[in-house]
């Protein structure tokens, strides 16, 4: 039977057709817009601009408690400053971050010195990337993404090298756009840490999402850390907040 | 329906002990109108002395030598702070006890920073009272403090007390690559009196610092009028270079300044002229998380090796015994001039690495410093620990040992060796 033939015979066509059929996932699946996805994620999280109010807890081993408390505002893509309330020891302490720039400010010194990512503000699982995050949609490129029943598994990878974690695989909720569970991995392919998005919270103004990440890491055998979040509203601040000289003035912010 | 029930029990348990476990609710932190806080610190220190060198008679008149020494210091410090809508009223005040065989010292709770500050937006602040204007890149020292009393090189974070001043500063965020500017203006009066410890001449003293973020890198210019002081200008930058390598620099000149060098009789030369003085810095964090911090510091205004020779051997003939009244006068004299500073050389290296988190200690660090007179080949070396685990709590244990030949500048400190002990709680 010659080619022609195939295709005017009803059962080919037919066969075609189931298996395109068949194929549809498959197609609607790479049909998914991650770039599109992680910034419907982005703004599910936080709103662009935004205050908040921050716990974060390591627990060691043995059941002992750390507890530092942080005021947070973030303005656009990419600048973002944090308050330190708590403990007393760290009160006043402030960072700073414009896009890839990043200071941090101790009363006792009395000048902005500027920092890495990489480098833990507060010791324990929580390092500066953690503390002064942007958007994720800002610091990441979305590789691949993988569909399956309610979930979406995003593979994401830093956009530059200034990015404290090479790599990211993002649980995501398919019906609330929210992440579940955030894995990071070095560019060594060594997983840093994992997060685990629970607790969603209304926060008013439209912004619902997990207001608990608990974070776990392999190399803190044993430790847990968690965030917790509060006060989490839309806020639009002048530009000089996000500037060296005011990071002493910070608290001047809050109300 | 009992299995049901029973696993409904414990799941309500868990989110019960979950929601106890892990509650914040940031109301319990809004700002209040009066905020106290401040550290109760006590320090216990054994010292290792030269008891043979002349900077033991001058710290110690009249004493035995000794070679060892306990010292117990207790430091106070209180703060307060009163946020009146735009205006912001704020105290803080120091004092000690100190106490070993030989002195026993109080000094009183002395108000180190104070005054108060109106913002009229994030943009424009006025303010007045005894402030630090902490100006300069430098880590450990700083070559365009022209507004401030000079750091400890050997604990560049400790507090320091202010002067009286009146500044304004005004700041605006931009678009394009210079993304922030801001300029500060400074009055520092003296009229002996008043920041006596900065001049005793009748004069306004302003200075003026221009900060810019230029293409990621933070630049100051900064000057000071001629005054109390000399006219000094002065430039500095910061940059991170990638996300693991910070450099940072200074450079000053200061006009018609005054520099006094001594013979070893004690024939003092004075000539006015002008000094460079620079700093050049990095900050590196490795793949095993260590930081190194290495600066190289010149000050124009130091004394060379063979200066600060003559000036240790002046010092050890006006301490010998029996020496003339005149001259012990005149070490003092020259000790306020400059040359009984803690760093009165003309260049430095210095390098700490410092790890936190050593070997999975938590809330842990280790640090070491060393830090040399890159002239006389003196050095001093610090290694430290530190803990922060504890709530409220910093603990600090250092070493310290210094190290030079007869008549440089760590060969004859007062100390060659230090333990120190220091438990800090905030609240």
């Amino acid at each position: 039977m010659s080619k022609l033939n195939d295709l005017e015979n009803p059962m080919f066509a037919f066969k075609n057709i189931a298996a395109l059929t068949l194929l549809m996932p498959v197609l609607a699946f790479s049909a998914v817009d991650g770039v599109a996805l992680l910034k419907k994620l982005d703004r599910n999280l936080e709103p662009e601009s935004y205050e908040s109010y921050r716990k974060l807890i390591n627990i060691e081993p043995n059941g002992n408690k750390k507890e530092f408390v942080l005021y947070s505002v973030k303005k656009g893509k990419d600048k973002t400053a944090s308050l330190f309330l708590q403990p007393a020891s760290d009160k006043g302490r402030t960072t700073l971050r414009q896009g890839d720039n990043m200071w941090m400010y101790l009363p006792s010194v009395g000048k902005p010195m500027r920092i890495t990512s990489l480098q833990s503000v507060t010791g324990g699982v929580f390092n500066n990337a953690d503390i002064m995050r942007l958007d994720y949609a800002v610091e990441y490129d979305v590789a691949s993404v993988d569909e399956s029943g309610k979930l979406y598994t995003l593979h994401l990878k830093a956009k530059t090298g200034d990015v404290a974690y090479d790599k990211l695989t993002m649980t995501v909720d398919k019906k609330l756009i929210l992440p579940i569970d955030i894995q990071a991995y070095a560019s060594s392919g060594m997983l840093l840490k994992t997060l685990h998005f629970k607790d969603i919270k209304d926060f008013g103004g439209g912004i619902k999402r997990p207001a608990t990440i608990e974070t776990d890491s392999p190399l803190y055998k044993d430790y847990k850390s968690v965030m917790l979040y509060s006060g989490l509203k839309k806020r639009d601040v002048p530009d000089e907040v996000f500037t060296q000289g005011f990071m002493a003035r910070m608290e001047e912010l809050r109300k | 329906m009992k299995t049901t029930l029973t696993a409904l029990a414990c799941a309500l348990a868990a989110a019960l002990a979950s929601a106890q476990e892990f509650s914040f609710d940031a109301a319990e932190f809004e700002k209040k109108p009066l905020e106290f806080s401040g550290y109760v610190e006590p320090k216990l220190e054994q010292l290792g002395l030269q008891g043979d060198s002349a900077s033991y008679a001058l710290a110690y008149p009249g004493q035995a030598a000794r070679s060892t020494l306990w010292r117990s210091t207790v430091t106070l410090e209180l703060a307060a702070k009163a946020n009146l809508g735009d205006w912001v009223l704020d105290a803080r005040a120091q004092g000690s006890q100190a106490n070993d065989a030989l002195v026993n010292r109080t000094d009183d709770l002395r108000v180190m920073e104070g005054g108060a500050r109106y913002s009229a937006g994030p943009g424009l602040t006025l303010d007045v009272g005894k402030r630090v204007q902490r100006w300069g890149k430098g880590y450990a020292l700083t070559t365009v403090g022209f507004i401030e009393r000079p750091k400890d090189a050997t604990d560049p974070t400790a507090s320091r007390e202010g002067f009286f001043m009146a500044s304004g500063d005004f700041t605006r965020s931009l678009d394009g690559p210079i993304s922030a500017v801001s300029l500060t203006g400074v009055l520092l009066p003296t009229d002996g009196i008043t920041n006596s410890d900065f001049g005793k001449s009748n004069d306004l003293n302003p200075a003026a610092r221009l900060y810019l973020l230029a293409w990621d890198t933070d630049l100051d210019l900064m000057w000071r009028a001629a005054g109390a002081r000399p006219e000094a200008f002065g430039v500095d930058f910061s940059r991170n270079i990638s996300s693991n390598l910070e450099l940072h620099g200074e450079w000053a000149l200061q006009r018609n300044a005054t520099r006094n060098v001594v013979s070893p009789s004690g024939v003092v030369s004075s000539q006015v002229t002008d000094t460079r003085s620079w700093l050049l810095g990095l900050r590196y964090l490795t793949a095993s998380e260590v930081t190194w911090i290495a600066e190289w510091i010149h000050n124009g205004a130091g004394l060379s090796d063979a200066e600060l020779a003559d000036y240790n051997r002046f010092l050890i003939s006006a301490t010998a015994p029996g020496a003339p009244a005149a001259l012990a006068a005149k070490v003092v004299t020259l000790g306020q001039s400059g040359m009984g500073r803690a760093n009165p050389g003309q260049d430095y290296l210095y390098v700490k690495a410092s790890v936190s988190e050593p070997l999975g200690w938590v809330y842990g660090s280790a640090a070491v410093t060393w830090m040399a007179n890159a002239q006389d080949h003196s050095w001093q070396l610090t290694p430290e620990l530190s803990y922060t685990g504890f709530n409220g709590w910093d603990l600090r244990a250092r070493l310290g040992w210094l190290q030079g030949a007869a008549l440089s500048e760590f060969g004859e400190k007062t100390l060659e060796r230090k333990l120190e002990l220091t438990a800090r709680y905030s609240f």
